[in-house]
């Protein structure tokens, strides 16, 4: 099975700090990879360099074969890559139905003049991404909210509509930052749960940021672990729980007295 | 108070109303504020102007049909949007309002300076084309165009931009190319409303276009609330309508104006609407909005709360 | 030569009026990160404030000149109580502000016009209009006293500023508001001074400008120069809205002098758009990153 995205000595240096220090991963087809390290170790800032939000200093992202260096964020997004916000980032005036339809619009591709002049290209393309829509908030139980508005939702729908709203784009590869954020255990195991739900419905690949160690092991088939932008270690979650690197990263190393 | 006083009112009002269509969908719709909005006019009564003048008034006048001046007035402001939205659309917030102030104020002496088009004395013998049933017709067209943009995707990523605008960029919004053709939009609507109130004066004069009056623009967006046409047509007809009622305190209009701007922002910055569309369907909406509201309040104090949304 | 210093001369003393007022503006933008419009109505009603202390209650100059400035200085933070602090309260998005700011610019200028009417009024003669020659070059009395009272009270900041436990308080504002307030600094009481300076400076500002050329209620409109200025020299950096104004004053004569005075205003527009393309963080400024 094929990569779907190579991550090739990935270096960004904000003037003299590298925030990501040559590294250099992969995310198999269909696979979930788990990417976890201490605060500021530069998770974020990879979601950033693959989605075209900073431009990259020196390496490369590869998708599906082909480089995303210089993309803009909308480009890559057509392209199959689409993310969600560690502090969630929802369109918070407009309601959960807004919201998906919204991201749906990549399904239609009318003109402005078609819209305006309510041609017949326009009518047939916005009823499918209405549908399409509709379908999507069904699928994922969120239909009897569809009319509130995103910010009254309360915070686990309001991660769940985020995800919802990513899937809307029909990607192959979704970036999950922090989705567990702010959950107990309970819905961590409900979101677990959804998570490979998906990828087996909609047939894609997950890589994601996380803290809750549960999910980490619990769905992730690979891991990566980072340390102020450097790659510590690579592996499945038993070799990863061994690793001393690893552990000393997390707990610190304890001190001969 | 006769036919002919209200006829006067409703005309300015429409012509005003073009205008702030135009920045509705710009300030209300994609996020952008601007205060140079009265620059774009001033192209368009210029343009329109050079276009209808009749040679032997001026010798800049081309004498040509009013439908020409008006074609003339919104390309004309358009494009130089286009130039405009280049250079300043990738700007932050606070800059891209500085930008439009400062070209604002560039049109209106540039055109001071212009000799040909009168310079600071102004330009007169503009003929009288602007007739209250040609202004509500092009009012209607404008509502129109407006409300069936709005409502499509391109009109909801212009929203998605106004909302979250990286969010949006991340959903594979063109995030550039959007405001660029809200700009170039609100500035074509600007650029008629201009054509048209040069044509009701039959008398222009840059200092009709300041800074003021792009200020005005965007309060009567803003008093009508932002992301809602409807309350942008009643803020128009309020906001022009009052104060010409009210002429024996005409210096104390623009008083008015700044205390009302400060009174809006600090209690109810949602403007007239609230964002809510004064149609069947916005009603409907409204409704619908509510009510799920209320029923996920209720939701919640039956402690429905252990399904806490993910699974 | 002897001609261009002259006008290097009048350009620095129109470059010190403008710092003045583009230093107010910068200062309250790197606190609260927007563009306080009102600070141009401010400046006006300084000069009105002066010019009535000195014809109607005829106090000697000093005093009429500190009046104005207290004025000013209660002014400006009458305008924050009533058309910020709200905002400030409801965590408002910025534009919010600037709306209201707008809305106070506009208030603040056609009260006057309502009220005291919008004739020009002229300065009473305080300061000779002879000017002082230095060998070949003139230099206004009036300009001369402008610019040392503009670098005393720039100076006089800055010290403030870089020297006193209040002004690195108002550094660290700067840098982050939010941060200040959970270190228990009365983050209220900040802003309260940064607008209480602001004031004053606008009252100098209003005073200077008034005497030198002439008090009608528009002045505010000036203060479109000194935000390019501000924004030339760079939004936020004290030092920057010196430098830009000087610059931008220095600039706008050797064109007015050297070309055509019709083109003295659409100088600092060229110089806006220039900033805007190539270099948007100003002189001074710095570019910041906007974290995903």
């Amino acid at each position: 099975m094929a990569d779907i995205l190579e991550i090739s000595r990935l270096t960004k240096r904000f003037g003299g700090l590298a925030a990501v220090n040559d590294v250099s991963f992969s995310v198999p087809e269909g696979g979930i990879l788990g990417l976890i390290g201490p605060n500021g170790a530069g998770k974020t800032t990879i979601f950033n360099l693959i989605t075209g939000v900073y431009s990259l200093t020196e390496g490369d992202v590869r998708f599906k074969g082909k480089s995303l260096n210089g993309l803009p964020p909308f480009k890559i997004a057509d392209m199959g890559i689409t993310r969600t916000f560690q502090n969630i980032r929802l369109f918070k005036n407009l309601t959960v139905f807004e919201n998906v339809l919204t991201a749906c619009h990549l399904g239609a591709s009318y003109s402005i003049l078609d819209s305006v002049l309510r041609l017949p290209k326009f009518r047939k393309e916005e009823k499918a991404l209405v549908e399409k829509a509709e379908k999507l908030l069904s699928i994922m139980g969120l239909t009897e909210r569809r009319d509130l508005v995103a910010n009254n939702l309360p915070y686990g729908m309001q991660r769940r509509l985020e995800i919802v709203r990513a899937l809307a784009l029909d990607p192959k590869l979704l970036l999950l930052d922090e989705p567990a954020a702010g959950m107990n255990p309970d819905e961590t195991e409900q979101l677990m749960r959804l998570i490979v739900r998906i990828r087996d419905e909609f047939k894609l690949s997950v890589l994601v940021i996380e803290h809750h160690m549960d999910l980490i092991m619990g769905i992730c088939e690979r891991i990566v672990v980072l340390n102020f932008g450097i790659k510590l270690a690579e592996g499945c979650a038993a070799d990863i729980a061994k690793d001393p690197k690893v552990i000393e990263a997390y707990l610190g190393v304890t001190e001969e007295v | 108070m006769d036919w002919f006083y209200i006829q006067g009112i409703l005309m300015l009002a429409g012509i005003n109303l073009i205008a702030v269509l135009g920045l509705s969908l710009l300030t209300g719709f994609t996020g952008l504020f601007s205060f140079g909005h009265a620059g774009f006019m001033a192209i368009g009564a210029y343009l329109g102007a050079l276009m209808t003048v009749s040679p032997t008034t001026s010798p800049a006048g081309l004498g040509l049909p009013f439908a020409v001046g008006v074609i003339a007035g919104g390309a004309g402001a358009g494009i130089v949007s286009y130039f405009i939205g280049r250079i300043t659309l990738n700007l932050k917030g606070d800059y891209f309002c500085i930008a439009t102030l400062g070209f604002g104020e560039a049109i209106r002496l540039i055109l001071n300076n212009v000799q040909l088009f009168g310079g600071s004395r102004g330009w007169p013998g503009v003929p009288y084309k602007s007739t209250l049933p040609a202004i509500i017709i092009v009012d209607i067209l404008a509502v129109i165009f407006l409300a069936n943009l709005v409502r499509s995707r391109h009109g909801r990523n212009m929203i998605a931009v106004r909302e979250e605008e990286l969010a949006a960029q991340i959903a594979g919004v063109n995030v550039f190319k959007y405001k660029m053709i809200a700009l170039v939009v609100s500035a074509v609507y600007a650029g008629v409303a201009g054509v048209f109130f040069g044509h009701y004066m039959t008398f222009i004069q840059p200092k009709m276009f300041s800074m003021t009056k792009s200020t005005e623009l965007t309060i009567i967006v803003i008093f009508g609330g932002l992301g809602s046409i409807s309350g942008s047509v009643l803020g128009a007809l309020l906001l022009t309508a009052l104060p010409e009622i009210l002429r024996a305190f005409e210096i104390w209009r623009l008083v008015f104006y700044g205390a009302a701007v400060i009174l809006i922002m600090i209690s109810r910055p949602k403007g007239l609407m609230g964002g809510m569309e004064l149609t069947p369907a916005g009603i409907r909406k409204a409704r619908n909005e509510r009510k799920a509201r209320v029923l996920a309040l209720k939701e919640s104090r039956n402690g429905r709360n252990g399904e806490a949304g993910i699974g | 030569m002897i001609q261009f210093l002259q006008q290097l001369i009048n350009g620095l003393s129109i470059g010190s009026v403008y710092a003045l007022m583009a230093v107010g503006y910068s200062l309250v933008y790197s606190i609260m990160s927007f563009s306080n419009f009102a600070h141009g109505g401010v400046i006006m009603l300084g000069a009105y404030f002066g010019f009535f202390a000195l014809t109607l209650l005829k106090l000697p100059f000093i005093l009429a000149f500190m009046l104005a400035c207290a004025g000013t200085t209660l002014l400006a933070i009458l305008v924050e109580r009533i058309a910020y602090k709200p905002l400030r309260e409801r965590n408002a998005p910025f534009l919010y502000f600037i709306i209201s700011a707008m809305g106070a610019s506009i208030l603040l200028e056609n009260i006057v016009i309502a009220t005291i009417g919008p004739t020009f009024r002229t300065y009473p003669a305080v300061i000779p209009r002879t000017p002082i020659q230095l060998g070949a070059l003139a230099v206004g009395r009036l300009d001369l006293i402008m610019f040392f009272i503009s670098a005393v009270c720039l100076t006089g900041l800055i010290l403030f500023i870089e020297k006193t436990k209040m002004g690195k308080a108002i550094q660290a504002a700067a840098y982050n508001i939010k941060a200040c307030a959970l270190m228990g600094v009365n983050t209220d009481r900040i802003i309260l001074i940064v607008f209480g300076l602001g004031g004053f400076l606008a009252g100098v500002a209003g005073v200077f400008f008034g005497m030198k050329y002439t008090v009608y209620p528009q002045i505010g409109n000036i203060t479109t120069k000194s935000f390019i200025a501000a924004v030339f020299g760079g939004l936020g950096s004290l030092p920057g809205a010196v430098l830009g104004s000087v610059l931008l004053g220095t600039l706008e004569t050797l064109v007015a002098g050297y070309l055509s005075s019709q083109f003295r205003d659409l100088i600092a527009f060229v110089i806006l758009i220039g900033v805007l393309v190539f270099r948007p963080s100003g002189i001074m400024g710095k570019t910041t990153v906007d974290k995903a």
